[in-house]
């Protein structure tokens, strides 16, 4: 007789908590592995163009948290960081990629400086939250045109993004030589703003300006809008699967021009709090590399809004060790560069390798 | 076996996938000469296992065989050295490349390195071709060519190679009757000429009309292999399903077992299983007037179909894939702009708003491609459920999505669905087809929709969860819900419609009533015959 029978037993049910532990220890484990291999590398390349790494490496991690001066300074250049880091993953959450978060911040700064020179004389309580907002909806005008471009005619957005930088850096040296031109700084730069303007410090000395607490309230408001509300779960969607996200009735390529319009007020507020909290006025070079650490950051913190704050004070203290680094042992600032982008390699080679690693569980 | 040497032998096969046990010790054996077919439902492991023969995945444990001699088989071109061809679902072919360059590819061509000469060649493929009734065109190009041939174009890829096993994975899905008749034939041709063929399949009266052998698999496991002198179709469904058919899912396991040759018989079964449906009220539920919509490509894909449909009836669509199906379900769910017509739900003409009215008017899609159309593979299963309804009043607090209020409604749906998930949080991209499809129906009867598509809503699910589904579309219909079902599963359509209409080249070409219903004339009808193109 061929019939052969078996009971099948009853597969063991998969468990929950184990396959998050080992997420969890995963991601940590990937992040401290890349962090030590970037240094490590980093180490070499030090001692290979013959300078000193130990007392490099030291003053780079260690500036931040010595003095009250180096923690002020990395929370001020913190708060660029994080904005561009958001103007760049909040549209990545749909799928779209904003390279233009330094043009985004140079034509916030510009409306800025508009109104905190224009209206210099408004009391602060007035003209300040007029520079901030002037900061934000030029910002996200300027995205904007990115944006109609992209949901109108189809234009890739990196392309536009990227393009619209080269223009708005012609926009501020207009601005800077020839609108409110100061002519004893020796360098392109508008004449400075009202004190009505100036964003007030707290603590100190030195004192730390308000706008790393309105950068907070963007951390916060940006991961309540993208996880709890409607339109940050339908962006979220789109990002997921735009077709299945269409299909349900979600409008997918506004949404994705939404988000790149608040990536770019958020980047231009970032241009305005530096206006109003740095500088005191516009001028050139100020975008500095906050583009690219913006990328470097949102891509680290991979697709997680409430990793951003943290991942871009990292890169806060690294910048700032940075220059000490120049200063103590006389390693060139671009070195800590070099080592931000290897983390960042290691990163995803870190995803490769657990990817592999979980193909061979399989 | 009394032979000597099995083709092929299977032992103790072991395949886990993190903590789930897909293969549990699976067991196979194939005779030379003959068409084996594997058995099971939805995720009973029928595929894995092939996947493992064919050196897709790796096998945790267990040895394989083939004529006698233990072979390692770690790769697909391990598979292809042994003598083992498979024929996926779907097909890996370049679409500008000819037949026989879709066949060779791969394969040490004949001639120097700096000249193609594929002369040899193709009279090779053209004699496996006759040889086999397997009647494809060497010289045309694969793009051109429909389904069927195409899937014949992969069975001679094997043959080209030299296989003495050949897997056959789901054939039939695409394939009109006639062209199932005639797959069969050449599996029998085949067989007569030396080769084994495992057919994998979960139609039960294909393996009782085509196979020698069949393997009933269940949970990774084999559960029995029979001969089909030994067997009849209520025996295999009971062995498949773990059940007898007496006790539950009786509409699925008819269907699926073919018992019910002729109409009357069918309509009998599945009258008698279910409560009777109300009587039609307000026959103009849905109205669909001279719809003509264009699909990706620019090419009116649906060209002037009309339809009236009343509250609680069910509308079967029969048609081979690619007559317009896709094109007509996405116009009349408001996901594609059709070129002209109307489509009025209960009273409200829709065409020309966006889909989110769509929605609100209470039109419900469950769509063919659940991977595609469907579901937010990198999100939880409570966010999928979700999706459509994010707006909705029952679960916003404040302005704010209350996500405890979504997880313990997702909770409840995994209950009531029966899907298969490490709770809400669970991310949809690692459920398996099937309870990606409950995720989605979840979704859909969710929305209490007055208009239902259902767009292959069964394929690929076992019998319990395709029973399911029909509980779950009669339960609609009985609260005043159309439905309209378009599907490649004729027996579907038989058992549940209550009219049931073929579509071809994007128009209804025939119409029957329940329990009017003539299969080979359906059969025909969608294939196109005696209609003047």
């Amino acid at each position: 007789m061929s019939v052969q029978t078996t009971e099948p037993t009853p597969s063991p049910a998969p468990v929950a908590a184990e396959r998050k532990a080992s997420g969890l220890l995963w991601m940590t484990g990937s992040y401290v592995f890349s962090v030590l291999a970037a240094f490590v590398v980093g180490a070499i390349i030090i001692v290979a163009l013959g300078y000193d790494p130990v007392r490099a490496i030291e003053s780079i991690l260690t500036t931040s948290f010595s003095t009250s001066f180096g923690m002020v300074e990395t929370l001020h250049k913190w708060v660029p960081i994080v904005l561009c880091a958001y103007a760049f993953a909040i549209p990545l959450a749909t799928g779209k990629f904003n390279i233009g978060a330094e043009g985004q911040l140079l034509v916030g700064a510009t409306g800025g400086v508009a109104m905190g020179i224009l209206l210099s004389d408004l009391p602060l309580i007035v003209l300040l939250p007029m520079v901030l907002v002037a900061g934000i909806l030029a910002g996200a005008v300027w995205a904007g045109i990115a944006a109609v471009l992209m949901v109108r005619f189809g234009v890739n957005e990196i392309l536009s993004t990227v393009l619209l930088n080269f223009v708005s850096f012609q926009l501020i040296d207009y601005v800077a030589s020839h609108v409110w031109p100061d002519a004893g700084a020796g360098h392109p730069a508008t004449v400075p703003v009202g004190d009505g303007a100036r964003l007030p410090g707290i603590g100190g000395p030195p004192p730390i300006h308000v706008g790393v607490v309105l950068a907070l309230v963007v951390c916060v408001a940006v991961w309540l809008w993208v996880r709890r509300t409607p339109s940050g779960f339908e962006m979220r969607a789109v990002g997921a699967n735009p077709r299945a996200s269409l299909v349900h009735g979600l409008r997918t390529s506004r949404l994705a021009g939404l988000g790149i319009v608040v990536g770019g007020g958020i980047g231009g507020l970032a241009g305005a709090i530096e206006v109003a909290g740095v500088h005191g006025k516009m001028l050139e070079g100020m975008q500095s590399n906050f583009l690219i650490l913006g990328i470097i950051v949102g891509l680290m913190a991979r697709g997680s809004m409430a990793a951003i704050p943290v991942v871009a004070f990292g890169i806060a203290v690294l910048e700032v060790g940075a220059s000490s680094m120049q200063r103590t042992a006389q390693v060139p600032v671009e070195l800590v560069l070099i080592v931000q982008a290897l983390i960042l390699l290691f990163l995803l080679l870190s995803d490769v390798v657990r990817r592999r690693f979980e193909r061979r569980v399989r | 076996m009394s032979q000597s040497a099995p083709r092929l032998s299977m032992r103790g096969i072991v395949k886990e996938f993190g903590p789930v046990r897909a293969l549990d010790r699976a067991e196979l054996e194939v005779a030379p000469r003959e068409i084996h077919g594997l058995l099971g439902g939805n995720g009973a492991g029928k595929t894995t296992l092939m996947n493992v023969l064919y050196g897709l995945y790796r096998a945790d444990a267990g040895t394989i065989a083939i004529d006698g001699a233990e072979v390692v088989i770690a790769s697909p071109k391990d598979a292809i050295d042994a003598g083992v061809g498979m024929v996926h679902q779907s097909f890996l072919q370049i679409d500008s490349y000819t037949v026989t360059e879709n066949i060779v590819l791969g394969t040490k061509l004949p001639g120097p390195a700096w000249r193609l000469d594929l002369s040899d060649p193709r009279e090779q493929v053209a004699e496996l071709s006759s040889r086999f009734g397997l009647h494809v065109d060497p010289e045309a190009i694969v793009e051109d060519l429909p389904v069927g041939v195409r899937q014949r174009v992969e069975i001679l890829k094997a043959l080209y190679r030299g296989v003495g096993t050949l897997i056959l994975d789901e054939p039939t899905t695409n394939l009109t009757p006639g062209e199932v008749d005639e797959l069969f034939r050449s599996m029998r041709t085949m067989v007569d000429e030396g080769l084994s063929v495992i057919l994998i399949t979960h139609k039960i009266r294909e393996t009782m009309a085509a196979c020698d052998r069949m393997t009933v698999m269940r949970d990774g496991r084999r559960i029995a292999t029979v001969r089909r002198e030994e067997t009849d179709a209520e025996a295999l469904a009971a062995i498949m399903v773990g059940r007898d058919i007496d006790e539950g899912v009786p509409e699925a396991a008819v269907i699926a077992t073919g018992v019910v040759e002729d109409l009357e018989n069918v309509a009998d079964v599945v009258e008698s299983a279910e409560p009777l449906r109300p009587d039609p009220v307000d026959s103009g539920a849905v109205r669909i007037e001279d719809l003509r919509v264009r699909n990706d490509h620019g090419v009116e894909a649906v060209r002037g179909l009309s339809l009236s449909m009343s509250r609680g009836e069910i509308l079967g669509v029969a048609g081979v894939a690619g007559n317009g199906q896709v094109e007509f379900a996405e116009a009349v769910a408001g996901v594609r702009q059709p070129e002209s017509g109307r489509v009025s739900i209960r009273g409200t003409d829709l065409v020309g708003r966006p889909t989110r009215e769509w929605l609100a008017a209470k039109v419900a899609y469950v769509p063919e491609d659940r991977d595609g159309d469907g579901v937010l593979p990198t999100m939880t299963v409570a966010e999928n459920l979700v999706l459509g309804s994010q707006r909705s009043a029952d679960i916003r607090r404040g302005g704010l999505i209350d996500w405890k209020a979504a997880r313990q409604k997702a909770a409840e749906a995994i209950a009531t669905y029966s899907i298969r998930a490490n709770g809400p949080n669970a991310l949809a991209g690692d459920l398996s087809g099937g309870n990606i499809q409950r995720v989605i129906l979840a979704r859909a009867f969710a929305h209490e929709p007055s208009l239902l598509i259902l767009h292959n809503p069964t394929r690929g699910l076992d019998l319990r969860s395709t029973q399911f589904v029909y509980e779950q579309v009669h339960a609609a219909t009985a609260a005043g819900c159309s439905v309209l079902l378009l599907s490649e599963d004729l027996d579907e359509l038989v058992a549940l419609s209550d009219r049931l209409v073929t579509i071809y080249n994007g128009e209804f070409v025939g119409e029957w009533a329940r329990g009017a219903v003539d299969q080979v004339a359906v059969g025909q009808s969608m294939a196109g015959v005696g209609v003047e193109r």
